[in-house]
């Protein structure tokens, strides 16, 4: 926890997020970035997970499905983490006590370590064995609950 | 256009726009709904504008893509187009006078009629280029305008809340 303080502060002090504390539209500029990049990368998230649960793309198999949208996914959650930095830099102690940052924060580790092991598992086989289908899916519903908690928890930010 | 700006107007003295403005929790509620609305619809039409454009899914045709999507591209346009409304009833009147609002309306139509004339024109002719990793020209062209059109809605989408105040 005390690292966690002490490297708010430093972000908070960098060139980088003094000015975009200082700026009038650094922030407006990159919430923009933030809500573009949730565009494609929940759109692709939501495929997937609706792939497992077989109720889209059914035409390709469920690992083809994460393996050609792993790299929307991925270069999505990257970008969504770039810009969510950024915008906390422009005043990490605004955020860092704020109970719907923390909880979207815990809740955003906890998708991380639920879904993209999913997806990767899944995009390097062929097919998904019957036995780990029910496991798969399980996942998958999480992952969704996870991600749609997290965009609410998100907006939540802004009006605490 | 007075008369538009009449009915603007009325609408914000309606019980159902009132009511969302007073409560502490709707407008926010409907807005984060809103938002995911458009994850679906804008995440669905992005993996169709990048197989088009030739970047993922190669090995797939074109058409059993766009009908695997459509369902899921429909439903989450009712969403994001139900929770409009509603926050436009909300906000009507201060809506009409908001420039990124109506910037925003003029490219919704816009994004409207790019798939009109995709669907009217190349894509009659799917069938012999389905496979295709280049698509035609005016497919990619589609495609880029739709992800250009769309990326502009959602700024203009959150700069509407920024003109307000």
């Amino acid at each position: 926890m005390r690292f966690l303080v002490a490297l708010s502060h430093w972000l908070g002090q960098t060139h980088l997020g003094v000015f975009i504390r200082d700026s009038s539209y650094a922030f407006a500029a990159i919430e923009m970035l933030h809500l573009l990049a949730l565009a494609i990368f929940g759109g692709s998230i939501i495929l997937v997970d609706l792939r497992f649960l077989n109720l889209g793309f059914k035409t390709q198999t469920a690992p083809a499905v994460a393996r050609e949208l792993l790299p929307l996914t991925i270069g999505g959650v990257i970008a969504m983490a770039i810009s969510g930095v950024l915008m906390y830099a422009g005043g990490p102690m605004r955020y860092f006590h704020n109970p719907a940052f923390q909880l979207k924060m815990v809740l955003f580790v906890i998708a991380l370590a639920i879904h993209f092991p999913l997806q990767m598992v899944a995009a390097r086989s062929l097919e998904v064995a019957p036995a780990r289908q029910r496991l798969f899916q399980a996942a998958a519903v999480t992952s969704l609950l996870l991600w749609f908690a997290i965009g609410f928890s998100g907006r939540v930010i802004g009006y605490l | 256009m007075p008369a538009l700006q009449h009915i603007c107007e009325w609408i914000y003295t309606t019980h159902l726009s009132t009511s969302i403005r007073q409560s502490p929790y709707s407008f926010p509620a409907i807005e984060t709904i809103h938002t995911l609305g458009i994850a679906a619809v804008v995440g669905t039409i992005a993996i169709l504008d990048l197989r088009l454009l030739g970047l993922i899914m190669k090995k797939e045709p074109v058409s059993r893509i766009a009908r695997q999507l459509l369902p899921w591209t429909w439903a989450g346009f009712a969403v994001m187009f139900v929770t409009g409304v509603l926050l436009w009833i909300a906000e009507s009147q201060t809506s009409y006078s908001n420039w990124a609002f109506r910037t925003k309306m003029v490219l919704l139509l816009l994004v409207g009629i790019n798939p009109l004339i995709f669907h009217l024109t190349i894509y009659r002719e799917v069938n012999t280029w389905d496979l295709a990793n280049v698509t035609p020209r005016r497919a990619r062209f589609a495609a880029v305008s739709s992800l250009v059109l769309w990326a502009s809605i959602i700024v203009f989408g959150r700069l509407i809340a920024y003109v307000n105040t």
